[in-house]
């Protein structure tokens, strides 16, 4: 009993933290999503309006657009950031010089607050100052313009996320290689597999819950991403990079349509967890099902 | 009465009147006095005349009534969404808060921002001496209340000016091959018609001499509002379009159908004249806001441009950051036949009057020491350097400065329109859905600007939205 009372002590900090800034807002937002609420429409008031947010949301080509484009950047983004990652880490458990300098300035971009890292790289691609756009002329003939082209925009938001998050994955899955036991590598040599099979065969399976844990990290912070994407492109041209997120943003603050903006958000959350459960599904619960 | 005792009574009234007169004479540390220790917060817009306050005049205003004055200068969209949340929230963070003319409607409509003239008529012990809000310029207007009060002191006001480069237009040889080429003298146009033909001739100049110089510039960002601004406020208004083509006396109609003129003929001819300029301007404009603008001008790379004219200063003066100085003229925005005869009757207006005031919010924990500080940057005396350092003025006390007069002639006479043809030029209309209207529409414009939707279709469907909207906001019934 006296155990049991400490225990919920020692957790009561958490929980109330957890409740305050977690909870609360989630059923204040799920509240107001059934509400219509602009407080600068004629009547300012909340307006309990049912389903009717949700049910405008499905007919709402922008949103849907926003869902479809943010899908296409997450997975880019995700994938590229996974494998350059997975290269990057096993470049770091070997010997080469300079490689602690390598490491620290790899791991810079981490600490860079993503409004900043908008910020810099709209100067690095600005059409006619940029340093991006002026080598791809000089070397390739290849005008890029980030405000006419969509596809420059998008692969540019998507170069931008992979520059900036790639670090996190690497360090990562660093730290998953480095507590790889040493036994099975050796007795696959042994076998005569090559470097594909022991990756494949052994590698992959051992770091896949690094791998899954980052996957899931990186895709909930890509699907929420706005700052940068504010910054570069501010959601175009027209709405190529307007991101789920930058759209919830631009409904909720400059539109002040806060209940559609708050049912957009719940929608999204569920979204974000069937995308999750359905990536454990496919790749955690046949191994479960096999090894059971 | 002795000699001594003549002398000892002299000193002592020599000396209470030594004590005293300060005391008087010094209005600032005397109604600081009450406020020490007190810390305002203040938020607006990194933009020089917002730099001078957070520079010069907070400081000033700190060593005269010690009451500390801390300035965050950020982005436009950063500031909004500071202040708003701010005052929605109600957690009085800010003591001052920029308020941008086309939002102040906004804020008189939510009850956010203090009476500024009742609470000075009800505290008189707060009234500044050298604060006289009659001076103000007559844009001291659109911050005023129903009732005449006013709930922002005007710190910034500009209108959106014709650059031109003179150095260009004075050359003999480009004269020359212009006159050969159009049959025209070369100079500010007037008209449309004359501007697309000299923004055409400097982009096929520029081209053929090998010159990174194009013939116009244009605030066409396709993802930021900064174009629609540009469109509605600065071009569409020379065609006769006026108050983003919403008749808000006619149940707020947008569209031709509705009696509105957001998609009407002159709306698209508009549109299509811009478009046309934002073709022929350089690459850069697909992405540049209203800085960007400022500094493709500032690097030369533009003969002619609409420029907001808190970019004025610095680009005609400021030779580390411009390579333009002492080459710029400051001239009118062509117009359509009839459009000058409505701004001169009022009916109408060629172009924007921008600006902004410092408001003091309901929820600021510090209202007194923040009215001592509004008024500080409200009175005569700062007003001069303030206009020599940021191209701006509120006050009419301002313009017979020998120093703004000086700084007039090297802006081309810029100060000189704002003070003869600022009444030519208006500020956004004053709607309360001002953001929302704008955000409903605005993504259909950025599809226009990428060609996904043709300009006639997409005012079309601007003008629909944009009724909707008013609709759903409860204004259009």
């Amino acid at each position: 009993m006296g155990s049991n009372r400490t225990g919920w002590l020692l957790l009561a900090p958490t929980l109330i933290i957890l409740g305050g800034f977690g909870i609360v807002p989630f059923i204040y937002v799920l509240w107001v999503s059934f509400h219509q609420w602009n407080p600068f429409g004629a009547n300012p008031a909340m307006i309990y309006n049912g389903a009717d947010n949700f049910r405008r949301l499905v007919f709402d080509t922008e949103f849907l657009q926003s869902v479809w484009f943010t899908m296409q950047f997450g997975f880019f983004a995700v994938v590229s950031e996974i494998v350059i990652g997975y290269l990057l880490a096993q470049l770091l458990m070997r010997d080469f010089p300079g490689k602690s300098i390598f490491r620290t300035i790899h791991t810079l971009p981490l600490i860079v607050a993503p409004i900043v890292v908008g910020s810099v790289w709209r100067l690095m691609t600005t059409p006619s100052i940029g340093i991006i756009p002026y080598y791809l002329n000089h070397w390739f003939g290849y005008q890029m313009n980030i405000g006419s082209s969509a596809t420059a925009a998008f692969v540019t938001t998507v170069v931008m996320d992979i520059w900036h998050w790639t670090p996190l994955v690497t360090l990562t899955l660093l730290a998953a290689i480095v507590g790889l036991p040493k036994d099975p590598f050796e007795q696959a040599q042994i076998d005569g597999a090559n470097r594909w099979q022991i990756f494949w065969h052994i590698t992959l399976p051992m770091i896949r819950p690094a791998i899954l844990a980052t996957v899931f990290i990186r895709l909930m912070d890509a699907l929420r991403t706005v700052d940068e994407i504010w910054m570069l492109t501010g959601g175009g041209p027209g709405a190529a990079t307007r991101y789920v997120g930058l759209h919830i943003w631009k409904i909720v603050f400059p539109k002040t349509d806060y209940g559609y903006g708050s049912a957009i958000s719940v929608i999204v959350l569920y979204l974000t967890l069937v995308m999750c459960w359905l990536l454990y599904v496919g790749l955690v619960a046949p191994r479960v099902k096999r090894s059971t | 009465m002795n000699v001594r005792l003549k002398f000892g009574a002299a000193a002592l009234i020599a000396g209470l009147m030594a004590s005293t007169v300060p005391a008087f004479a010094d209005f600032w540390s005397d109604a600081g006095a009450k406020f020490k220790g007190v810390t305002l917060h203040g938020v607006t817009e990194s933009t020089p005349p917002s730099n001078y306050i957070k520079d010069v005049l907070a400081p000033e205003f700190e060593k005269k009534t010690g009451i500390k004055v801390e300035i965050e200068t950020t982005s436009w969209d950063q500031m909004y969404d500071k202040a708003i949340k701010d005052m929605e929230a109600k957690t009085g963070i800010y003591d001052m808060v920029y308020i941008e003319q086309d939002i102040i409607y906004a804020y008189l409509a939510r009850n956010f921002l203090v009476d500024i003239t009742k609470s000075l008529k009800d505290d008189p012990s707060l009234k500044a001496p050298d604060y006289d809000e009659s001076h103000f310029t007559t844009f001291a207007n659109y911050f005023k209340g129903e009732n005449g009060d006013l709930f922002g002191v005007p710190m910034e006001a500009f209108i959106k000016i014709y650059l031109y480069r003179k150095d260009l237009f004075d050359d003999p040889k480009i004269k020359e091959a212009f006159k050969a080429k159009t049959g025209k003298d070369l100079a500010p146009a007037k008209t449309h018609e004359d501007y697309t033909q000299i923004a055409e001739f400097f982009t096929e100049y520029g081209k053929a001499n090998g010159m990174d110089l194009w013939g116009t510039t244009a605030q066409a960002h396709t993802g930021h509002p900064a174009s629609w601004y540009e469109f509605f406020e600065s071009v569409a208004p020379t065609f006769g379009v006026y108050n983003w083509g919403i008749d808000a006396k006619n149940n707020y109609a947008a569209s031709v159908a509705n009696g509105g003129t957001m998609n009407s003929d002159k709306s698209k001819a508009a549109l299509k004249y811009w478009l046309h300029l934002r073709d022929i301007a350089p690459p850069e404009s697909a992405a540049s806001t209203w800085t960007e603008v400022a500094s493709t001008f500032a690097a030369g790379r533009a003969a002619q441009g609409l420029v907001y004219g808190e970019n004025a200063a610095w680009i005609a003066s400021d030779a580390d950051k411009s390579k333009v100085v002492n080459n710029v003229g400051v001239a009118l925005p062509p117009v359509s036949d009839g459009v000058m005869a409505d701004a001169e009757s009022g009916k109408g207006y060629i172009g924007y009057y921008d600006g902004g005031a410092f408001g003091l919010p309901v929820t600021s924990k510090n209202k007194e020491a923040a009215l001592l500080f509004l008024q500080y940057i409200g009175q005569d005396s700062v007003q001069s350097g303030w206009a020599v350092a940021a191209p701006r003025i509120t006050n009419t006390a301002t313009y017979e400065d020998p120093g703004v007069k000086d700084m007039d002639a090297k802006l081309g006479g810029y100060y000189t329109m704002l003070k003869n043809d600022g009444k030519l030029f208006a500020g956004a209309p004053p709607y309360p859905f001002h953001a929302q209207v704008r955000e409903a529409t605005a993504p259909i414009f950025y599809r226009i600007l990428t060609g996904e939707v043709g300009p006639d279709e997409g005012l079309d469907q601007m003008a629909d939205t944009a009724e909707k909207e008013l609709k759903n906001l409860g204004y259009r019934k």
